[in-house]
């Protein structure tokens, strides 16, 4: 059984840039905890010397040659932004220790 | 002498992050430049847009596939590239395009030359010419390719004091990380790796490695120990952008190491910065909470995988290396250790001195004058060897003239300066400044005639066998030429005129 | 008006033949399908319309079909595009605050191959929140609702694509499918949804959901019309690098009609009593006496994963997701909180109030089974049941041509019946996950109805085979017309 608390969710949370009530939570802690226990089915399975698959489809590695295209306009390229200064995006001071 | 005391060491293991040399970015076509407008150098990729997705850049693998045989490593035939997640707003999908389990190199090595003292941990010159050097093996576990980041710029100017841009122009700039072993025991072995690595990145063509631009950037593992004694804690010293940085971030960071221990306090992993004004590093971040990245590998690319005939064929295309190069200028153009070891220490420097010995046909003289008076003229003017105005061809030529005996070393050191500030064609200058040498027996006679006519008594002394004074009438010879006298026709004239 | 709206209703090669015989003009084709879909906004199947701009592609369709130089089955044809496949100048809100006010500057490969053959792009239609649910309940723009029964959900996360062309905004329409969500809500509204191959059509444009399972396919009310529709988005895109490099057949050629010589796997795991609708199992049941009867040959075979699929799915699909959806973060676009107090606060913020609850869910569970320690008891064992997974297809598929399965165990359930219930509503896409998890191509077709209510039928195939999928689900169609079975309103 897997055993999920308010404590792993904010754990989750804070490295998911997420913010939850007490309440959310809580609620939260309970649904991670029915899903992961459904996912310990898995446990059963033995893997032992079976590859891992990454895709539905089995590829060379693709390549592209380094030919450099036109840059994006730089007015585009800050089109969408909630903040701009010229063509910087603009957010809150960047503490180096963040 | 070693910062530390005699029965202690450091133990050095660096991370060097270089840009690699490339039109286009890893997984953009966004063209690679430096010092453009905030954004003006990115594609929807690099903006990290809602449906993008990165399609590797063929070029960085041929690079990596250099890079891996330059240092004797094995270039993996499968190696796959990563998420790390983490949130900083110069990382724009949350998450980076890096290696982590299995990387594109692993298990290499390079040599360093190191003065003995320094692999001591001491940085004493010695006096004299040509130091000996011992040589070392420096182990490297792994290079793996990865994404730069973008930039955070904290400008109040700009963006006043409550916020920073964010400019993504660097943002997806592909990077080799080169991770050594912590085989490096002192300041100067760290800086001396350095070295040899750039040296061989730039020989290869795989990075410019331009530290002042950001292209080439260590972070440094420090940790000491009681010798023999087993790996001490080690810190993480970020973001060295010079090797004067990284020599003395490494001995302020011993010493803080040290005195914590002499003060029965104890080194905690963590993150460290530098600050090279004081002189003094200071921690960043603690590592307790070891950071979370959540690596896995990233599902919009496949796994990359290199073919044994690809990397045969970089072999085969790969440029001559320093150390191939310095062992056949020693063994082809008869130099000294020491001297194939100055010259081969770039490219353009072995290049230029191949060029100039092909021309003048006397290499020991070609190795004398670039390792002599090219090296001291760069050093004075602080520039790169392209920056002179003197080419291979001239001093070539200049040297030519001196074998032929048409002009004389003095001449030759004249001409020199001018060629360096402003290039021309040393037979011309020659002629024009009348300064051929005099090797005609009769004007030489001449000379040596007066100066015996003007001192007897020094002639006399040669004559009753002193041979001391010989080097005086020679002088006086060469100064009656104004330095134009053939010196080994001067010499001989002399002998012969006094004794018979 | 009236000759438009009647051939709106009817398939894509009556309305290419009356487009090319000059019956109908694509304007009027185009103002007919505005007209329905404004008639119809009380199923919130479309999020935004696109009125101008597609009158004047129309325009331009007129004088090339006019002058004999119609580029492809789909020229002058309106069509829809689910929320998260962009258009350059359009929103693509992905149906979430945090992209609520998004202008994508470009378009996605689908949309652009469609443009280039002459579609004209009438709107984007509702989903799920980032493509992350079975019912387009998750939703900033409303829920949808099903065109047989505006009190039960259309189905998901592709809902609104599969309601409009159930209720005849538009003859085709584009969806995404990273675990059903176009064969399911197909199956709930009763048209055709086809999930091409994994690589088959490029996913530069579409916003990632799980990038190693997610495919863009189109909706229609009948196979053909959907094997015109992936001819035209179908093909190697050198932007994507798991874009496969294969040839696009001509599968419209291939709809021969015939069964005949076609051995048809029924994998044992599927036909289990329990937790499936009666009247499923019946239609299901009569579609394979259907097959069987016009020469096909049936062979039972096993899928022995099946039971872990969900999981497996699970694990993989919010693992990769929780490390897409970390882009949304306030900076360069998106929703940002309003007055953070530092970036820490910006990001906590804006990325709280944009996302819904079961995106954040799905985060939290995909970022717990990446975090540090858990790593191998989660991804690293999913992705080696995802390999057991795609052999026992291989397996399956060397006893067989295709496969045939209810598309889900039950008809569209109640709206709101199952939004407490995450676990519950995970479940119900046991059927489809699998598909996904071994990349194949999964077609879900009309059934019948039980109790009123459409029937899915999923046929898969193998790894880039949608023709013998294709050919076997129009013969299908003549064999019985079920697709022609329209929902009340909308006949």
């Amino acid at each position: 059984m897997s055993k999920i608390g308010p404590e792993d969710v904010a754990y989750v949370a804070r490295l998911a840039r997420l913010t939850f009530s007490d309440e959310e939570a809580k609620a939260m802690a309970r649904n991670l905890e029915q899903i992961l226990d459904h996912v310990e089915s898995l446990d059963a399975l033995d893997t032992d010397g079976v590859e891992p698959t990454a895709h539905g489809f089995e590829l060379a590695t693709p390549m592209r040659p380094d030919t450099p295209a036109e840059p994006f306009d730089p007015a585009l390229a800050v089109s969408n932004a909630p903040a701009a200064q010229g063509t910087a995006f603009l957010v809150p001071k960047v503490l180096e220790e963040e | 002498m070693s910062v530390l005391p005699d029965d202690y060491e450091m133990v050095i293991g660096l991370e060097v992050h270089t840009h690699l040399k490339t039109d286009s970015k890893l997984f953009s076509p966004a063209p690679v430049r430096y010092g453009e407008d905030p954004n003006h150098s990115v594609h929807p990729i690099d903006l990290a847009l809602p449906d993008v997705l990165p399609v590797l850049n063929e070029r960085v693998v041929e690079l990596a596939i250099r890079l891996g045989l330059a240092i004797h490593a094995t270039v993996n035939e499968q190696s796959i590239f990563a998420r790390k997640n983490y949130f900083y707003p110069d990382l724009p999908k949350g998450y980076q395009i890096s290696q982590f389990e299995e990387p594109v190199v692993s298990e290499g090595w390079l040599d360093i030359e190191v003065e003995p003292e320094a692999a001591d941990g001491g940085g004493k010159k010695k006096k004299g010419a040509a130091p000996e050097l011992l040589r070392k093996r420096i182990g490297i576990t792994r290079a793996h390719i990865e994404e730069d980041a973008g930039k955070s710029i904290h400008d109040v100017a700009i963006a006043g004091s409550e916020d920073s841009c964010i400019d993504l122009n660097r943002a997806g700039v592909p990077l080799l990380e080169i991770v050594s072993e912590p085989d490096l025991r002192s300041p100067q072995e760290a800086s001396a790796y350095l070295r040899a690595l750039r040296s061989i990145l730039r020989y290869i063509g795989v990075s410019d490695a331009d530290m002042e631009k950001g292209q080439f950037r260590c972070d440094a593992n420090v940790s000491i120990r009681e010798k023999g004694a087993e790996f001490g804690t080690r810190t993480e010293i970020k973001n060295l952008n010079s090797f004067t940085h990284v020599e003395d971030a490494i001995e302020a960071e011993a010493i803080r190491q040290l005195e914590l221990i002499e003060d029965g306090g104890e080194v905690v992993q963590a993150t460290m910065g530098y600050d090279p004004e004081r002189r003094r590093t200071h921690v960043q971040r603690l590592k307790e909470n070891a950071d979370d990245y959540r690596y896995f590998p990233d599902p919009d690319l496949i796994p990359l995988r290199i073919a044994q005939e690809r990397i045969e064929s970089v072999r085969a295309a790969l440029p001559e290396l320093p150390e191939e190069k310095r062992s056949r200028f020693e063994s082809e153009y008869a130099l000294s250790s020491y001297d194939a070891g100055v010259l081969t220490a770039s490219r353009n420097l072995a290049d230029f001195f191949e060029e100039t010995a092909k021309r003048c046909g006397a290499p020991k003289a070609a190795a004398n004058w670039i390792t002599r008076d090219v090296l001291r003229e760069l050093k004075e003017r602080e520039c790169e060897l392209e920056a002179l105005a003197l080419t291979p061809a001239m001093l070539g030529a200049l040297i030519a003239l001196v074998e032929a005996g048409r002009l004389t070393q003095k001449s030759a050191a004249q001409l020199f300066p001018d060629l360096v500030a402003d290039g021309g064609d040393p037979e011309a200058m020659m002629l024009e400044r009348g300064l051929e040498a005099v090797s005609d027996a009769g004007a030489i006679e001449g000379f040596v005639d007066d100066v015996i006519a003007a001192n007897p008594e020094v002639a006399q002394q040669v004559r009753d066998g002193d041979d001391k004074p010989l080097n005086f009438l020679m002088g006086q010879v060469m100064k009656a030429s104004q330095g134009k006298a053939e010196p080994g026709q001067v010499r001989k004239a002399l002998a012969e005129k006094i004794r018979g | 008006m009236g000759q438009a709206e009647d051939l709106l209703a009817k398939g894509l090669a009556e309305q290419r033949a009356a487009l090319d015989g000059g019956e109908v003009s694509p304007g009027a084709l185009v103002d007919a399908s505005l007209a329905r879909i404004a008639a119809k906004a009380n199923l919130s199947a479309v999020v935004s319309a696109r009125a101008d701009a597609a009158r004047a592609e129309a325009e331009a369709a007129a004088e090339r079909i006019a002058s004999g130089e119609a580029r492809s089955a789909l020229d002058g044809i309106p069509i829809l595009l689910k929320d998260n496949i962009v258009q350059a100048g359009e929103p693509a809100t992905c149906a979430s605050r945090i992209l609520e006010n998004f202008v994508s500057p470009y378009d996605a490969t689908a949309t652009e191959r469609l443009r280039e053959a002459g579609a004209i792009v009438v709107g984007r239609t509702n989903m799920d929140e980032f493509a992350m649910g079975s019912s387009t309940e998750n939703t900033i723009h409303g829920e949808a609702h099903n065109p047989w029964d505006p009190s039960r959900a259309c189905g998901g996360s592709s809902g609104g694509s599969a309601a409009a062309v159930a209720a005849g905004l538009v003859p085709v329409s584009l969806g995404s499918d990273t675990g059903g969500s176009i064969r399911q809500p197909a199956g709930f509204c009763g048209v055709v949804g086809l999930k091409p191959t994994y690589g088959r059509v490029s996913r530069w444009g579409l916003v990632a959901f799980a990038s190693s399972l997610d495919q863009i396919g189109p909706f229609g009310r009948s196979v053909a019309d959907c094997a015109a529709t992936l001819e035209v988005i179908a093909g190697h895109d050198p932007r994507d690098s798991t874009s496969v490099p294969e040839d696009v057949p001509r599968w419209t050629d291939a709809l021969d009609g015939e069964v005949g010589g076609l051995t048809i796997g029924l994998p044992e795991e599927y036909f289990v009593e329990e937790g499936v609708d009666v009247g499923v199992l019946a239609r299901v049941r009569e579609a394979i006496a259907a097959f069987e009867e016009a020469g096909a040959k049936t062979v039972p075979v096993s899928l022995p994963h099946t039971e872990h699929a969900i999981a497996t799915y699970y694990v993989i699909a919010t693992a990769e997701a929780s490390s897409n959806l970390a882009r949304f973060d306030g900076v360069r676009y998106g929703r940002r909180a309003e007055r953070p107090e530092d970036l820490q606060d910006l990001y906590l913020r804006s990325r709280s109030e944009g996302f819904g609850d079961e995106v954040k869910r799905r985060i939290l569970l995909g970022t717990y089974v990446l975090s540090a320690g858990y790593y191998d008891a989660y991804y690293g064992k999913a992705q080696r049941v995802r390999t057991l997974i795609r052999r026992d297809f291989e397996r399956a598929f060397e006893r067989c041509d295709l496969i045939l399965t209810p598309t889900m165990p039950e008809t569209a359930f109640r709206l709101g019946e199952k939004s407490d219930d995450p676990l519950s509503m995970y479940l119900s896409d046991v059927y489809t996950t699998s598909v996904n998890l071994a990349g194949l191509p999964g077609l879900s077709m009309p059934c019948g109805l039980s109790d009123g209510m459409p029937v899915g039928l999923q046929l898969i195939g193998k790894s880039l085979d949608e023709a013998t999928i294709l050919r076997a689900g129009d013969a299908f169609e003549r064999l019985i017309d079920h697709h022609a079975l329209r929902p009340p309103e909308a006949s």
